[in-house]
């Protein structure tokens, strides 16, 4: 079938121009990354904001939306959320029996996080942001079974890492 | 980690990250992840290398936000930092996934017949892309993929805008030629 | 009289305080199926935790009880298919893939191939099928990596998955290409990690 040339690469540009599917937990690295090292401190930037930074490098130092330390078999998890506008974030989950005051996380700017300690298990948690608004962690994988109309996710912790 | 809906303007979260707020910043990679990458993917072909151009670009880009003469343009001035970036990654790394580089809507579009033809086609167009020269490659994507004026594009690269026109000019007849070619093999 | 007394005093003893959290009806109804499942020998801080969450998502009391009824009843056939011993953990993560469609003879073929706990095996399957790989093909993928996978391999492997599956690749073959990689990785000795993606990311 002839087709014309300018038609070809018409269908190519539409087609390059479709959305290509970007890992959305590049957000995250990118912030864990720049939180540990800031910005250089030149033409006005404020000194308390390479001070945040450390801040933040102090909240989210396990690095990872929520990790096992594999090293030393501890199984301190570390959840991040980043939520730049939320009055209050808190983790709530079968391991604090479902209680938002159990488990705030504490922000610096607007990066929410929170180290819990977890047997091994498979658990369901949710963010509850300003107390309402239930959210799934999107770095986890989802709870298929959410009988009660929000969005879960799940973490497991396994018995024999390594 | 969830990312919240933000709606300030770039100028703002630029200032709310100057200020501190790395949670605005958050906001700025959400804003453009899609779209950049779309561009590091096509240009360096490797979807792995390209989200990890990706991800240095942004860090490269929060290091030196101090130099964001015009923050209300932090998204062209970002696009130049990522157009560098891909530039030092080099030739077209070794397709490792190749198969994997292809997005949802290539492998679930209805535009060209079943799914076979549209795998065949998604293929012919990396390859093509693939053939052309960097500066090429760059030129055609940053144009009509990307949609930015010469101007922009000139701007973000360093080249004249009558040999980015001639570079554009050149990548259309090679795609073409080389889309041609596939079709006979 | 003191023996009603004494009874009533063993139930207020029995019945967990957390759920006082639900309403009075909801709270007996839920104690009821909690009290019977303890009495079979199932856990029953799942079914509690289950109730909670319900009740701070502000579900109705039916949705909440039908919930911890469904959860038991699942609980019952995970431990039939893991056997007596299986953990309260294994049991639950055992629901979670049959709930994603695991056949409870799957259940029991990898409790036969892959020395407990089994809790994440089990996991990494239910959560493969929430990605949206085939029941099938991910319980034959779980299966194929039980023997000499670690359960930190495991989560790998899910991770290259979605991953995979997030850049456009077919749930299934995107699961069998990692399989067969894993594979490779574990028999030539040239890694352990199998199903790990070729080249880490920076962290």
């Amino acid at each position: 079938m002839f087709e014309r040339a300018d038609d070809v690469v018409e269908r190519v540009i539409q087609h390059l121009r479709r959305p290509v599917a970007i890992d959305p937990g590049l957000d995250a690295r990118v912030l864990r990354e720049i939180a540990q090292a800031p910005p250089t401190n030149r033409r006005g930037w404020p000194l308390w904001s390479a001070l945040a930074a450390a801040a933040v490098l102090g909240a989210i130092l396990i690095a990872r939306p929520w990790s096992r330390d594999e090293t030393n078999r501890s199984d301190l998890l570390q959840f991040v959320f980043v939520a730049p506008r939320a009055a209050s974030v808190s983790l709530v989950g079968d391991f604090n029996d479902w209680d938002p005051a159990r488990s705030p996380m504490q922000t610096a700017q607007g990066v929410w996080a929170t180290a819990v300690r977890l047997a091994p298990g498979r658990y369901r948690y949710a963010f509850l942001v300003n107390g309402v608004d239930w959210r799934a962690d999107p770095g986890a994988p989802s709870a298929r079974d959410d009988e009660f109309g929000t969005p879960s996710s799940v973490v497991t912790v396994g018995g024999r890492g390594s | 980690m969830g990312i919240e809906r933000v709606e300030s303007s770039d100028a703002e979260l630029v200032r709310r990250v100057r200020a501190g707020d790395i949670g605005a910043y958050g906001a700025l990679v959400s804003r453009y992840r899609d779209r950049l990458g779309r561009y590091a993917v096509h240009m360096i072909g490797d979807h792995e290398d390209a989200e990890e151009a990706l991800q240095d670009s942004f860090v490269r880009a929060y290091r030196s936000l101090a130099r964001c003469y015009d923050p209300a343009r932090f998204g062209a001035w970002l696009y130049g930092i990522l157009v560098n970036r891909c530039r030092t990654t080099g030739a077209r790394a070794a397709r490792r996934h190749r198969m994997f580089v292809r997005d949802a809507d290539a492998l679930n579009g209805a535009a060209h017949g079943d799914q076979a033809d549209r795998v065949e086609w998604t293929d012919a167009i990396e390859r093509a892309l693939a053939r052309l020269a960097p500066e090429y490659r760059e030129a055609f994507l940053l144009k009509h993929v990307e949609d930015l004026e010469y101007e922009a594009i000139a701007e973000l690269t360093g080249a004249g805008v009558s040999a980015l026109k001639m570079r554009v000019k050149r990548a259309r007849e090679q795609l073409q030629l080389y889309l041609r070619e596939a079709e006979h093999v | 009289m003191i023996l009603a007394a004494l009874v009533m005093v063993v139930q207020v003893a029995a019945q967990d305080p957390r759920l006082e959290r639900l309403d009075p009806g909801t709270r007996s109804a839920v104690s009821a199926v909690v009290d019977s499942a303890r009495g079979d020998g199932l856990p029953v801080e799942p079914l509690i935790q289950r109730a909670l969450e319900g009740a701070t998502k502000g579900a109705p009391g039916a949705r909440i009880v039908a919930a911890v009824r469904r959860l038991t009843v699942d609980l019952g056939a995970a431990r039939l298919a893991l056997g007596t011993n299986a953990s309260a953990a294994e049991l639950e993560a055992g629901v979670a893939a049959l709930r994603a469609g695991a056949t409870p003879e799957i259940l029991a073929h990898l409790r036969d191939l892959r020395r407990p706990p089994l809790t994440m095996a089990l996991s990494v399957l239910a959560d493969l099928v929430a990605s949206g790989v085939p029941a099938d093909s991910a319980a034959a993928a779980v299966l194929a990596l039980a023997p000499h996978a670690r359960d930190a391999d495991l989560v790998e492997f899910r991770r290259a998955v979605e991953r995979d599956i997030a850049l456009g690749a077919p749930p299934g073959a995107a699961t069998s290409i990692r399989v067969n990689a894993g594979a490779e990785n574990v028999f030539s000795g040239t890694g352990t990690n199998p199903g790990t993606v070729p080249r880490p990311r920076r962290p």
